[in-house]
């Protein structure tokens, strides 16, 4: 069974000199791999509320584990909020495994003004990049160019 | 890490394991071993036709693949390219454009200077729209171009720009059918636009002269204003490295036993000569040519902007390029090794070019000093122009520092900012800062950086460049 997520979630900010890690946990790798998208959502709305006004699935077949998979779940987040402006707020993962996953991704519009203290995310790298058992749950995590 | 001193500057880390050359790491005394970034620097030295060293500048610290400050050679019929070697941003580099305004006259109206330059030169998150945006065929064109197309459309502070821009301002060997539709999208709406983070637009004066053949050559006087631009290839860069790292990193196996052991996967890399490589550095050229293209039209906005909030004419103001250089990228270029000519290609991710005197590649009003070398510090306390010299050329592939090099995170800026004004510590030492989040200016407050003085001296003392001039800022645009 799958969970929709929304802003705001538990997440941390890992540091890290030069740029940006976050990460996030969960019951399952997919609920982590939610929070995850939400932690970039709100890195990107530096405190701002987001209002939802729209909603869209997309699958990514990439990633020869679940950490690569994520990151190409997190691209693909990044490159909608680069490219139209849309913050992520909510988010369900429908389908998880390693080289491919669905998602369900509820977004709002960057606001100049109420998201100026946002950061300006470049690209989700490789390194460092996790979703693997922790503890009882799941620990997803990436860092950001910033 | 093991390190080997050299001189008081120059440290190696000797080859072990699969490093097919030693590291060399320029450093303002001995680097901390326990620094990641002297592994990146080690693990650099695994890649397929490296030559002669792995290198590290004084501003160096931890990158993705590469550090940031490192600098490496290939031999291209052999050996391999990195878009970790380059960075996510392509061709961010810097600008400095001279003026004859005096500093002391226009001080009076900085505000309105620095509000002016806010409204008309797009900045911060999603900047865009400093221009209409490009239908594709002029994308193609500015991909191919670079700052020539952006010249003869008026974008420009004189005649002389182009030819103080390294590469002319324009790569050869870009193909606009290498670069994606996705970085095509990412960047079509954001040229002439500043950004956010490290990337600023600063008003210098120009603060102390210490070579004045050399700062005579490059219109630099004590007292002036001088522009400084700091940016890069925006979203249209971050998305070329970013299918490149994307599409090499799992395809590295099939080049090879000497591809598929390198150790980190953010130094995925492929053979120069192959499609993959010669795909990678098309889609590289073309976005520092977008880069390029960037500058050169925020120097026209800019100096309009300047023109208008302090009427005055193109005359009055008599702005010019000094030079433009870029911090990350990768180049065909000649350089001597072992006393033979070599067609190399060179990776330099957070590293400046910095040719010496009598180079037929540097400019021919400055051939007699060398190259400039813009190397700027952070926004509270100074930058330095310096000029390329011999040791550059022996010791570096040509290379030199390109800034000052973070020591705090963001986040650790971000609590010990708290409860500060940074704009008021700013003010109050003299300095107007205009930025689009007070996020930015704690992440960005000068304790987050080296002190870019200590990281120039390194470079002086090794005869990579030597100091020319030095810029303090009076106002300073972040995103």
């Amino acid at each position: 069974m799958t969970v929709r997520l929304t802003l705001p979630q538990p997440w941390e900010e890992i540091s890290h000199t030069a740029d940006v890690g976050i990460a996030a946990r969960g019951a399952t790798p997919g609920e982590a791999l939610a929070r995850l998208v939400l932690a970039l959502g709100a890195l990107s709305a530096g405190g701002g509320a987001v209002e939802e006004t729209a909603e869209e699935e997309f699958t990514v077949r990439e990633g020869g584990d679940l950490a690569g998979t994520a990151v190409a779940v997190m691209r693909e987040v990044l490159f909608r909020l680069a490219t139209r402006g849309r913050i992520p707020c909510s988010c369900e993962v429908l389908s998880l495994r390693p080289g491919e996953a669905r998602v369900r991704v509820g977004s709002g519009a960057r606001d100049p003004v109420l998201h100026a203290e946002g950061a300006d995310v470049k690209a989700v790298t490789w390194h460092q990049a996790r979703l693997e058992p922790e503890g009882a749950g799941f620990r997803a995590q990436v860092i950001l160019d910033v | 890490m093991q390190l080997r001193r050299i001189h008081d500057w120059l440290w190696e880390i000797p080859r072990e394991g699969g490093m097919r050359v030693p590291g060399r790491v320029y450093s303002d005394g001995m680097p901390d071993p326990e620094d990641p970034a002297l592994r990146q620097v080690a693990n650099v030295a695994w890649l397929p036709g490296i030559v002669g060293a792995s290198l590290a500048m004084p501003d160096m610290h931890w990158g993705y693949g590469f550090p940031i400050g490192g600098v490496a050679a290939v031999d291209p019929e052999h050996g391999a390219v990195s878009p970790g070697g380059v960075g996510y941003d392509i061709n961010c580099g810097v600008r400095l454009v001279s003026t004859q305004l005096s500093a002391r006259d226009v001080r009076p109206r900085l505000h309105e200077a620095l509000a002016q330059l806010f409204r008309d030169v797009p900045t911060g998150v999603g900047s865009s729209a400093a221009i209409p945006r490009l239908s594709p065929r002029e994308l193609d064109a500015v991909l191919v171009q670079g700052a020539r197309w952006a010249f003869a459309r008026g974008f420009a502070a004189s005649s002389t720009d182009l030819e103080h821009c390294e590469e002319g301002g324009t790569l050869s060997g870009a193909d606009p059918a290498a670069v994606s539709d996705r970085a095509r999208e990412r960047g079509a709406d954001q040229l002439g636009t500043l950004g956010s983070g490290n990337h600023f637009l600063e008003l210098d004066v120009v603060a102390e002269v210490f070579d004045e053949p050399a700062a005579l050559a490059f219109g630099l006087v004590p007292g002036d204003l001088a522009i400084q631009i700091h940016s890069g290839s925006r979203g249209l860069g971050y998305q070329v490295c970013d299918e490149a790292v994307a599409a090499l990193a799992p395809a590295m196996s099939r080049h090879g036993p000497d591809y598929a052991c390198i150790p980190d996967p953010q130094l995925a890399c492929a053979p120069v000569r192959s499609a993959a490589g010669r795909d990678y550095l098309a889609a590289m050229s073309a976005a520092a040519n977008f880069a390029w293209a960037n500058r050169q039209v925020m120097t026209g906005l800019a100096v309009r902007a300047l023109q208008r909030a302090l009427s005055l004419s193109e005359g009055e103001l008599s702005a010019r390029v000094v030079y433009d250089v870029c911090h990350n990228v990768a180049k065909h270029e000649d350089h001597v090794v072992e006393g033979r000519s070599r067609r190399l290609l060179v990776h330099r991710k957070g590293a400046t070019r910095a040719f010496a005197p009598g180079d037929p590649r540097v400019p021919a009003a400055y051939r007699e000093v060398g190259q400039p070398v813009l190397i700027p510090g952070d926004m509270g306390r100074y930058s330095y122009v310096l000029a390329g010299a011999a040791g550059a050329m022996s010791d570096t592939f040509g290379s030199s520092c390109h800034g000052a090099g973070r020591v705090l995170s963001r986040h650790a800026a971000m609590k010990r900012a708290r409860g500060r004004s940074i704009h008021r510590e700013l003010a109050d030492r003299g300095i107007e800062v205009i930025s689009r989040g007070k996020k930015t200016l704690a992440e960005e407050m000068s304790e987050a950086y080296k002190d870019v003085s200590r990281v120039v001296s390194v470079v002086e003392r090794a005869g990579l460049s030597r100091l020319v001039a030095r810029l303090e800022p009076m106002g300073v645009i972040k995103g």
